[in-house]
């Protein structure tokens, strides 16, 4: 149902000062099957925001096609749900008005939204802290609410941007575990951005690595590690392979931006 | 007396030392109101200034009881009020709505966001004259002029507070198919809230500011009117008084916006 097939994409900005264009994502070709949990990795500034945003309709595209089921995108839609970085709740709401909030937006209409959102808000363990204010929560529980929003609308496709990248590593540990928990319930097709190689093998049934300069696809690699998973997998043999190969592409990456700022 | 020796026990300060910092703080402004007023009272009997341009404490007391009681006091603070009142609503219908235009659409910046800005930034009592001309000597004009007075930092400060909304919000609300009228209702006025109670806020200093102006500068009744009456008689009393009335209906005005402005920010502490 929810599958997501990119093809020849490419994402050019308009230069806000002088002439040109800046190349975010060049040419890039992807698929995600449905039920399918891609994390894409790379350093900042290699366009995996920017595809994600691009997904969720957010973003124009200059050439290729995006297909979320079979249909291309046109803009936002009751197909996808995003999960942002930190702040993107309304902080004069509550965390129950935050999560109705989205309902609202999505002019849901089947059964109470209240009861809904509250269920969305169990499902991440806020139930005693529905009415709170977000500046009256933690930074972990914050991304919680966010991911509950997510949740509460019931999409098919799930994009994640950096969802964990502001917490600090022992709660995006814990957070990633939860959302291990609550993705295998009913195994949404999800796409989750990161710049942690840990968190991207972790998660993912494949793993993308983008480069940058423009933005460009690596290398896509599957990730064979047996769910349900936990976080003790990241000290079996497989997984420290994995990610030494992640780390191994990532810092020729590096090694490439360097060389182009020295000759520059 | 008893007193408890530690090791760590400090001399006992003496005076008002022994008090706590806030009771000491509230003591030392109580004494300097009762000194100051104690020399206010005593200065122009002992002569070391005229009493006719300073008055005492006790004079202001009593034109506090004469003003208060007869005086037509209520007719002419209904006048001010009225003129404030009407200025000050008209200026609120107007502004916000403005303000929010202007801080939706760009077109309508570039278009009058100069002339705006000359308007915000000068004192729009220059225009006092040519509203009298305009308006005669009554009411009129000096509804306008706090109107004028009043709309300008509610504009700005509506605009600016609609042009700072947290550009991450309105994508996350757009993600989840908000409209733009959507984002508008639920986000952009929401946000802005804050910044239109900050320029209430100024204008209300500047509306009552309007008022007493305008009335002082040509009127047939209203406090500004009462000014210039006793102002003529040399009553430093009674115009003491009307000085007072008006700064406390101003700073009153201006505390209730600021409580409405600290409840708003609860929020935004984060």
């Amino acid at each position: 149902m929810g599958q997501i097939q990119i093809s020849n994409l490419t994402i050019e900005y308009k230069l806000l000062k002088g002439e040109g264009t800046f190349k975010a994502v060049d040419n890039v070709s992807l698929t995600v099957e449905a039920g399918e949990l891609v994390t894409v990795v790379g350093s900042s500034g290699c366009g995996k925001s920017t595809l994600l945003l691009a997904i969720a309709g957010l973003v124009e595209t200059s050439r290729g096609s995006i297909n979320v089921a079979g249909k291309p995108i046109t803009g936002p839609g009751p197909d996808r749900a995003v999960v942002f970085q930190e702040s993107s709740l309304l902080p004069w709401k509550t965390v129950l008005g935050n999560v109705r909030f989205a309902l609202e937006m999505r002019r849901w209409s089947a059964g109470d939204l209240n009861e809904r959102a509250m269920r969305a808000i169990q499902m991440v363990g806020l139930e005693s802290f529905a009415d709170y204010h977000p500046h009256q929560l933690s930074g972990g529980m914050r991304q919680r609410v966010n991911i509950a929003r997510a949740l509460a609308v019931d999409p098919a496709v799930l994009l994640m941007d950096e969802p964990f990248g502001a917490l600090d590593a022992q709660t995006r540990e814990v957070m990633g575990e939860e959302l291990l928990r609550i993705w295998e319930r009913d195994r949404k097709t999800a796409l989750f951005v990161t710049h942690d190689i840990d968190e991207a093998v972790l998660l993912a049934d494949k793993v993308v690595v983008m480069g940058r300069n423009p933005g460009h696809i690596k290398d896509v690699m599957k990730i064979d590690l047996p769910r349900p998973r936990r976080g003790d997998v990241a000290d079996s043999a497989q997984f420290i392979e994995y990610r030494r190969r992640l780390r191994s592409h990532l810092a020729s990456d590096m090694a490439a931006m360097h060389l182009v700022r020295e000759a520059v | 007396m008893v007193t408890f020796v530690s090791s760590t026990a400090q001399p006992r300060p003496r005076g008002v030392g022994r008090l706590n910092p806030a009771a000491r703080s509230t003591l030392i402004s109580f004494l300097a109101v009762v000194v100051f007023l104690a020399l206010w009272q005593v200065a122009p009997i002992l002569g070391w200034v005229n009493g006719r341009f300073t008055s005492q404490p006790t004079l202001v007391v009593q034109a506090a009881i004469e003003v208060f009681t007869s005086d037509n006091f209520l007719f002419h603070a209904r006048i001010s009020l009225s003129e404030f009142a009407l200025g000050f609503g008209l200026a609120l219908i107007i502004s916000v709505p403005f303000g929010a235009l202007l801080g939706t659409s760009q077109i309508a910046r570039e278009l009058i966001s100069p002339p705006l800005m000359a308007l915000y930034i000068a004192p729009t009592l220059i225009l006092l004259p040519i509203m009298v001309i305009w308006l005669g000597i009554g009411m009129a004009s000096k509804v306008a002029v706090v109107f004028l007075g009043a709309i300008f930092p509610i504009v700005v400060n509506t605009t600016a507070g609609m042009r700072e909304a947290d550009q991450r919000l309105i994508r996350a609300a757009r993600s989840f198919g908000a409209t733009r009228m959507d984002v508008f209702r639920h986000v952009l006025i929401p946000g802005a809230l804050p910044s239109v109670l900050a320029g209430i806020r100024l204008a209300v200093g500047r509306g009552v500011l309007g008022v007493v102006v305008g009335e002082l500068y040509v009127s047939q009744a209203g406090i500004g009117h009462q000014l210039v009456v006793y102002g003529s008689a040399m009553r430093v009393d009674r115009l003491l008084v009307y000085a007072l009335v008006v700064s406390v209906f101003g700073y009153a005005l201006t505390q209730v916006v600021r409580l409405l402005e600290s409840r708003v920010r609860d929020w935004r502490s984060e």
